[in-house]
């Protein structure tokens, strides 16, 4: 695809004056953001109509929680300095960006993957009572769409590499960013909900 | 494609934000303060974060209102469903 082309495609607008890639990312971050709130309804449903909340078997430690999240909001900031490294042509930095996103999100996955694995060890799993089920829907759903945004990141690094992400390309970069952003976002309720509160819920009831 | 209007230093403050809200919603579950409180102290957090992100790393800020109208509707249809969840434990059937 030649650049020319490529800036056409980038600045194909709809009629709402919007970039249409950009308008089609946040339309599908939407459907997303309804897709969550599914999932966590049905969990605020659920721990609403079980005062005796089950939980005693195990419990999650709020200090890996609390190092999980500070990975992804630190691959926040590295996907959206990446995007003002490629609008501003500094490829070496766009690259180092990237690449530090990759691997925070893959350090997020691994530390998620050394829970389940000590879950599973004591014998916890989806099927254990409804609050494990609840856990692991939750987060294993997270973690898909952090692996997909993974997946896209890689992509677009594939790009930088190959020095095919000029200034004009920056919008690549950007649409990754909105879904990372997005996992984030989710992330910043998942954690405090099933790390902080309840806890807090278990210990005073 | 969208300007970034926000500066490198802007970006970092921004995290230094989200890195200390999100520590202090962690302690605030050591808090003397009714659960109820804390809870809605938490959320509130959350939601502060999940705003200053949106804002200034997704860039809504600097961009067109139709597109923050398309972000911000499915925050309605959530309120909605909130208002479902919480009206269910008003009308018992």
């Amino acid at each position: 695809m030649s650049q020319a082309h490529a800036a056409t495609l980038s600045e194909a607008f709809s009629t709402t004056g919007i970039p249409s890639n950009k308008l089609g990312m946040w339309l599908f971050l939407a459907s997303e953001v309804m897709f969550f709130t599914g999932l966590i309804a049905a969990y605020v449903v659920l721990r609403m109509s079980n005062p005796a909340w089950p939980g005693p078997e195990g419990h999650l430690s709020a200090a890996i929680g609390t190092f999980n999240t500070l990975i992804l909001l630190c691959s926040s900031y590295t996907i959206v300095m990446a995007y003002d490294a490629v609008l501003n042509d500094h490829q070496r930095r766009a690259r180092g960006f990237l690449i530090a996103t990759i691997l925070l999100g893959c350090s997020f996955l691994g530390i998620k993957g050394y829970e389940y694995a000590a879950k599973f060890s004591h014998g916890i799993t989806p099927g254990t009572d409804v609050f494990w089920s609840c856990y692991f829907a939750l987060t294993g759903f997270h973690a898909l769409h952090v692996l997909g945004g993974i997946i896209a990141n890689l992509w677009v690094f594939s790009l930088a590499l190959r020095r095919r992400l000029p200034p004009s390309r920056g919008y690549l970069v950007e649409l990754a960013g909105l879904y990372w952003h997005f996992v984030d976002i989710v992330w910043l309720f998942l954690f405090p909900l099933l790390y902080v509160i309840e806890p807090l819920l278990q210990r005073l009831t | 494609m969208t300007e970034a209007h926000v500066s490198p230093a802007k970006y970092l403050w921004i995290w230094v934000w989200l890195a200390g809200l999100m520590l202090v919603g962690v302690a605030l579950s050591a808090v003397p303060l009714p659960k109820t409180a804390i809870i809605f102290l938490i959320v509130l957090l959350s939601t502060i974060k999940a705003t200053l992100v949106a804002l200034y790393y997704m860039h809504l800020k600097s961009d067109k209102q139709a597109l923050v109208l398309v972000a911000v509707f499915p925050l309605v249809l959530i309120g909605l469903a909130v208002l479902v969840i919480l009206s269910s434990r008003l009308v018992r059937l």
